[in-house]
């Protein structure tokens, strides 16, 4: 295999900035100069140049492949669609998922008593999205997960309903991988 | 059990057939799906099973038969000599995607609700022999969902794929012919008539051998994904036959008790109630400290303590009115070491007055046994019994009410307060200058007992039961034991030891202490954990006519 090596003439390098680099740390000092007053005036005259969000005024919109914290679908008669068949809980890696079954008079006789997930020890992998035959649970865009102690990081499932009416880009995205 | 078509046994001649390439001698007259599945070569089936007569309703098992004009079912098909059969041919393959394709035309592939979920014949082979699209258009045929076709047991009737083996369970196994097929050609379904549901002593088995999720037990519904189990071999604590089982155990939980195949015991069955029998292991009633009472007050503390206040009390009883005025009773269900563990305690203390009481109720003369307990043959065997010129149980309980005796110690109470009865144990309680209770769950007699020491259920522990007939057979530890508790086997050393006649106990180990016990006892000779294996193995000797008359089952129904 051939290689391409670059000689490189150190002792030029050196003289052209200087013995302590001193032209080197003045070029990297006036892009950061440049850049700080051009954002400067146009943050005050409202036409900012950079791409940089006030985080949590200010959201962006993520695109439906995003990975955010999971979900779960909560369909128009205020029900979970989970059916407590625990796949999401056998494909989950980190074991952050957590489900009780229950059972309920309703024609779907089968519903999650409990269903909790760590969100502190979630990794956003998606495999409990993927491994969901009932579009239950779903990658939804929030990361906002921080808590004040261990067992606040642990989303319950009244905390993780999420109506399927704000859910459609990813459910959307999510059909497209049964073609795959 | 059940005597199919080809039951093993009747011929003896030898054949060769050759499967798959393979040359394989087997019986003649054996069907040869057996044969196939005996020597490692799967043939799916769903009607097949080996305790069950051969129906040939699925036609899964269909094999290609050199020189035979057609397909032929292998579960049907009895071995013959020169027999050259392929599992693997195109049409073969062609047949069993048909036969998928057919049994799933109405199947409401519901299996994110189903219980048989990751133990289903019919996923297993769909992954594995049938297609990954379905051809229907029309929709699926609607039909019962959660029937409540027994006591125990549950019926799907979309999930029905008519295999018919819950029909032969009961028309062979458990005799009542509750199931039936009602119904002609594509209209078939199970049920049964209004008025005789499902409930049989075995009902549950159904729900076993079902290869689908048409039929499931009540009581693991919708609990538990089986895939989230982890299985331990064991044995039925409820009755002295000693039904192998598997444990399924969930986050330290008994979740379901399944059999477990031995042809000696229990074929593949077990009664619903010994199924059932579990929940005691972690209820309310379940002992989880010691207690020690004084002044009508009974209050929490360690092992440690409560060991000491029993020795103390037993000390004090031995010093003032001699050995002769304790009296012990032991525990049937106690595992075989741990009553070597308790005889040795006696003899420590030196006590005659030494006995059980064995609980009794009904029985058939199939699986359930009168002896309500696992080990009482095992107990008798290792020598839980009066010594000379001891009291026996009856007496021993007695000699409570009556004054006679001043210390009792007594290991798992239920069955012996049964026998004293509400004011027997008012007046013991009175009487006797202490009551010590060791028990895994309260009963009347732990609520007056002096001292407890919490003991520790079947499944906590590692050991070996004797059934009725003499088999030695190993449960192992699945769960871990309430937060500081003992097994009783290192309860009694400890006991021993404080009582004063004994010297310090090494640590309790069950494997060793079977070695200790099969060199002091001639009739456990050669038994160990390494030569007992997952079946277990009978005792040496045979039961002495005495202790033979009281224990004698009925017997198995052939």
């Amino acid at each position: 295999m051939a290689t391409n090596v670059v000689k490189v003439d150190r002792a030029a390098l050196k003289k052209a900035g200087g013995a302590f680099g001193i032209r080197a740390l003045l070029v990297g000092l006036s892009v950061t100069s440049r850049h700080f007053f051009r954002n400067l005036f146009g943050w005050i005259i409202g036409k900012p140049q950079v791409f940089t969000v006030m985080f949590p005024e200010q959201d962006i919109a993520k695109p439906p492949s995003f990975r955010g914290m999971p979900v779960l679908v909560q369909m128009d008669n205020g029900k979970e669609r989970c059916v407590a068949c625990g796949l999401c809980e056998w494909a989950c890696p980190v074991d952050c998922i957590h489900i009780v079954p229950g059972e309920t008079e309703d024609a779907i006789e089968r519903y999650p008593k409990i269903f909790d997930i760590d969100m502190g020890r979630c990794m956003y992998c998606g495999l409990c999205e993927e491994a969901c035959p009932e579009e239950a649970i779903v990658m939804s865009s929030r990361i906002e997960i921080s808590a004040f102690s261990r067992a606040g990081t642990i989303w319950h499932k009244s905390d993780l309903l999420v109506p399927v009416d704000e859910l459609p880009r990813r459910l959307d995205y999510v059909r497209l991988g049964y073609q795959r | 059990m059940s005597d199919g078509a080809a039951a093993p046994g009747r011929f003896k001649k030898p054949v060769k057939v050759t499967i798959d390439g393979r040359e394989i001698t087997a019986e003649a007259g054996l069907p040869l799906l057996q044969v196939a599945l005996d020597n490692g070569i799967e043939i799916p089936h769903y009607c097949y099973h080996p305790k069950l007569s051969i129906d040939g309703s699925c036609r899964m098992c269909q094999v290609k038969i050199e020189k035979a004009p057609k397909l032929a079912i292998a579960c049907n098909t009895p071995v013959a000599d020169g027999m050259v059969v392929d599992t693997q041919a195109d049409e073969v393959a062609f047949a069993r995607k048909g036969v998928m394709e057919l049994l799933l035309v109405n199947h409401p592939l519901d299996c994110a609700i189903c219980d048989q979920a990751g133990e289903c014949y019919l996923q297993d082979y769909s992954s594995g022999y049938g297609s990954q699209e379905s051809r229907t258009t029309s929709p699926r045929r609607k039909g019962l969902k959660r029937h409540p076709i027994g006591e125990r047991v549950i019926f799907d009737q979309e999930r029905c794929i008519l295999c018919r083996r819950c029909v032969r369970f009961t028309k062979e196994i458990s005799q009542t012919d509750e199931l039936r097929v009602f119904g002609i050609g594509d209209r078939s379904h199970i049920g049964t008539t209004a008025e005789r549901p499902l409930d049989n002593d075995y009902s549950i088995n159904t729900a076993d051998i079902c290869p689908v999720g048409a039929l499931l037990s009540r009581d693991f519904h919708h609990k538990r994904r089986v895939w989230f189990l982890q299985e331990y071999e064991s044995v039925c604590p409820s009755c002295s036959n000693g039904c192998n089982v598997k444990l399924g155990i969930y986050q330290n939980e008994i979740q379901r008790l399944l059999p477990r195949r031995n042809d000696a015991v229990n074929d593949t069955w077990m009664c619903d109630h010994g199924r059932l029998n579990y929940h005691f292991v972690n209820d309310e009633t379940r002992v989880r400290t010691a207690l020690v009472r004084d002044a009508d007050a009974a209050f929490a503390t360690t092992l440690d303590a409560a060991l000491e206040s029993a020795a103390e009390r037993l000390r004090g009883a031995i010093a003032a009115h001699g050995a002769s005025a304790v009296g012990v009773l032991g525990s049937p269900h106690l595992t075989n070491e741990e009553c070597f563990r308790l005889v040795q305690l006696v003899k420590a203390i030196g006590t005659p007055h030494f006995d059980m009481v064995v609980p009794m109720g009904t029985s058939d003369d199939f699986l359930i046994k009168a002896e309500k307990a696992a080990n009482a043959r095992g107990a008798r065997a290792v020598g839980v019994a009066p010594g000379e010129g001891g009291k026996d149980a009856r007496a021993i309980l007695d000699a409570c009410t009556s004054g006679e005796l001043r210390v009792l110690l007594v290991v798992g109470s239920r069955d012996a307060a049964l026998v004293l009865g509400e004011s027997g144990i008012r007046d013991a309680a009175a009487k006797l200058d202490a009551l010590i209770v060791v028990d895994a769950n309260r009963s009347p007699l732990t609520d007056a007992a002096t001292v407890v020491l919490p003991g520790l259920v079947w499944a906590e522990k590692d050991g070996t039961l004797t059934n009725h007939a003499g088999r030695v057979q190993r449960i192992r530890k699945a769960l871990d034991a309430p937060e500081g508790l003992i097994p009783e086997g290192a309860l009694f050393p400890r006991l021993a030891q404080l009582v004063g006649r004994a010297a310090a106990p090494p640590a309790f180990d069950a494997a060793a202490t079977l070695r200790e016990l099969a060199q002091a006892v001639p009739e456990f000779a050669g038994i160990g954990f390494e030569t007992l294996g997952s079946l277990g193995l009978e005792l040496t000797q045979q039961i002495p006519a005495s202790a033979a008359a009281a224990a004698e089952p009925a017997p198995v129904q052939a």
